[in-house]
């Protein structure tokens, strides 16, 4: 078995414990707030909620954010077990993890997605499943851009037909005709900037609309009498 | 070197030319834009010069925008006697306002969680707050400004509180699904209704003080006997979390009755009427008497947050997690004006029952007083 299948807190180098309190402010946040939409994962969902695209489109939706910076799939996975998803009732889960897995193979890497998937799966088994793809990353092509887009490769033939899961491709129109990323898209070449945000998750935001929509009555447009 | 003079000037002209045509087309927008906010502070409150009270409603632009809490803003409400008014906040604490100066008078300290519901007893002598905590507090509002009572017995955060209008109970909810009388004398919890079957988002006593009405994450509300502690009647229509309710004063009942398509000689609804607001994003108005639900006003575009009868009884004002504020016309049943009030949720509004003031609390962590013409 591979590492990203067991769950592990992240060990505490730094010493001030934030990564527990973290966790232990997601729970809280879990509990007293009803979220309809409740995005979990790594450094690309924590990074998105000091975007324009945050504030103005998805926070309208009633979404609560559970992402920390540099979390691994088994981090993310580790949080799931321990309780971030027990007290809520969202509509429609939003999971991005994969991109700190450097060291792990891309094979491995979609199976620990996958194993999160699941472990969402039995905790809610009718919430929708969003999975934005994998993000390039770095300056110039790397092995690590490859590896991802593999990830992104595999994760589409395998979860095609898995129930109640939208696996929305945000990954294209950031590699440019050179092979460079943009710092105006990236500006670490890896986290998003407002522009970079607007153009990966417009398209996230508007299947969430439709999922939320989905079991609301039809609007009647015709004026009456 | 002419040719780097042209380079440097060529076009220049052009530019210039442009660039007037450009600022005289921003001058124009400008300019109406002035003349609708003119408009819309003179002549569009026609009534400004001799406003009647039943007629007045609140207009953009704000008054003062007060901020100073840490932390979403839950809950406004006027105080009673004096130009006074209260913001309870997730950052656990209150704080006392004066709306007529928009100065900040004080703050109330003594909860340790998001402070969810206040309310004055008729007299304003008295303030109530309660919290996720668990508590519920009493508090001195003519001296000392000091918590005289904690009232514990919820087992979850209790999420909204009332004085009965004799003040002498206070009633709670909260979500352990209960609702709370205590008596304000010993602090004493006397009576518990049981019967919702999740979270109870809000209490509100009749003006005669003998129903209760409460909202809940069920999708419903129920209206209580106070003295017999029997559910008399559930309400059903909303299709997502009731998070609001207000009864409607005696002087709406015409609005009412017409709005519900009642020959008002016969005299068809007989009320006490009821308004709630929900997520499902509609309000909705109810014949608590009778049972059933009248009519449902349309419009927001999300969760309704706060809902408040103006007191003449003509309108009801609406507060939401659109951003917006809506006056609703209830006899045409129509959205009459909506302010684009906050930069976030809307969370609360309160009405003057006398003087021509209406303020508002958003997760934006400010309050706002609007001035009525």
């Amino acid at each position: 078995m591979s590492s990203v299948k067991i769950p592990i807190p992240v060990e505490d180098k730094d010493g001030d414990n934030r990564w527990m309190s973290i966790h232990n402010k997601f729970l809280l946040e879990g509990r007293e707030k009803d979220a309809d939409v409740i995005f979990i994962g790594d450094s690309i969902v924590q990074a998105l909620q000091h975007t324009d695209v945050w504030n103005d489109m998805f926070v309208p939706l009633h979404c609560l954010n559970f992402g920390i910076h540099r979390d691994r799939i088994e981090n993310v996975l580790w949080r799931v077990q321990n309780g971030e998803l027990d007290n809520v009732k969202p509509k429609v889960i939003v999971l991005h993890v994969g991109t700190n897995n450097y060291d792990n193979s891309s094979e491995e890497i979609k199976d620990g997605i996958i194993g999160i998937v699941e472990a969402i799966r039995e905790k809610h088994p009718n919430v929708y499943l969003v999975l934005p793809t994998l993000l390039p990353r770095g300056q110039y092509p790397n092995p690590l851009r490859k590896k991802l887009l593999t990830v992104n490769e595999l994760l589409k033939s395998q979860l095609e037909s898995y129930p109640k899961l939208e696996l929305v491709p945000i990954d294209r129109g950031f590699i440019q005709p050179d092979g460079t990323i943009s710092h105006h898209d990236m500006h670490d070449y890896l986290l998003l900037t407002n522009t970079g945000s607007k153009k990966a998750f417009e398209p996230v935001y508007e299947i969430i609309l439709q999922l939320l929509q989905e079991d609301e009555p039809e609007k009647d447009l015709t004026p009456s009498e | 070197m002419p040719g780097e003079l042209e380079r440097k000037f060529g076009g220049l002209l052009e530019k210039k030319w442009t660039s007037v045509i450009r600022l005289q087309k921003k001058v124009m927008e400008l300019e109406s834009k002035l003349n609708e906010a003119e408009k819309e502070f003179i002549e569009g409150a026609p009534t400004r010069n001799n406003r009647k009270p039943a007629e007045w409603i609140p207009r953009p632009p704000e008054k003062f925008c007060l901020p100073g809490h840490r932390a979403p803003v839950t809950r406004v409400i006027f105080h009673p006697v004096f130009s006074l008014m209260v913001s309870a906040s997730e950052d656990a604490t209150m704080r006392v306002w004066d709306f007529e100066t928009g100065e900040y008078e004080r703050p109330l300290k003594g909860h340790t969680d998001p402070i969810q519901d206040i309310a004055f007893d008729t007299t304003g002598k008295l303030l109530v707050s309660c919290s996720s905590d668990m508590s519920i507090k009493l508090w001195d509002f003519q001296q000392s400004f000091e918590c005289i009572r904690t009232m514990l017995g919820h087992d979850h955060s209790v999420s909204s509180v009332a004085f009965m209008p004799a003040g002498d109970f206070v009633v709670s909810c909260s979500r352990d699904k209960t609702i709370k009388m205590w008596e304000v004398s010993t602090g004493y919890c006397v009576r518990t209704y049981t019967g919702h079957r999740e979270w109870v988002r809000m209490v509100r006593p009749s003006s005669d003080g003998l129903l209760l009405a409460s909202c809940s994450t069920d999708q419903s509300i129920r209206i209580w006997g106070v003295a017999s502690k029997e559910c008399r009647n559930e309400l059903r229509a909303h299709d997502h979390v009731v998070e609001c309710i207000a009864w409607a004063p005696d002087l709406a009942t015409n609005a009412i009755n017409e709005a519900a398509g009642a020959d008002n000689k016969k005299g068809a609804h007989m009320g006490p009427f009821l308004a709630s607001g929900s997520r499902d994003k509609t309000i909705r108005v109810w014949d608590v008497g009778a049972g059933i639900a009248l009519f449902v006003l349309m419009g927001h575009d999300n969760w309704v947050r706060g809902i408040v009868f103006h007191p003449g009884g003509k309108y009801l004002i609406s507060a939401s997690d659109d951003k917006t504020l809506r006056i609703w016309d209830l006899r045409n049943k129509r959205c009459m004006k909506t302010l684009d009030a906050h930069k976030h949720f809307c969370t609360s509004v309160d009405f003057h029952k006398s003087q021509p003031y209406v303020i508002s609390g958003s997760v934006d962590q400010t309050v706002k007083v609007w001035e009525c013409r």
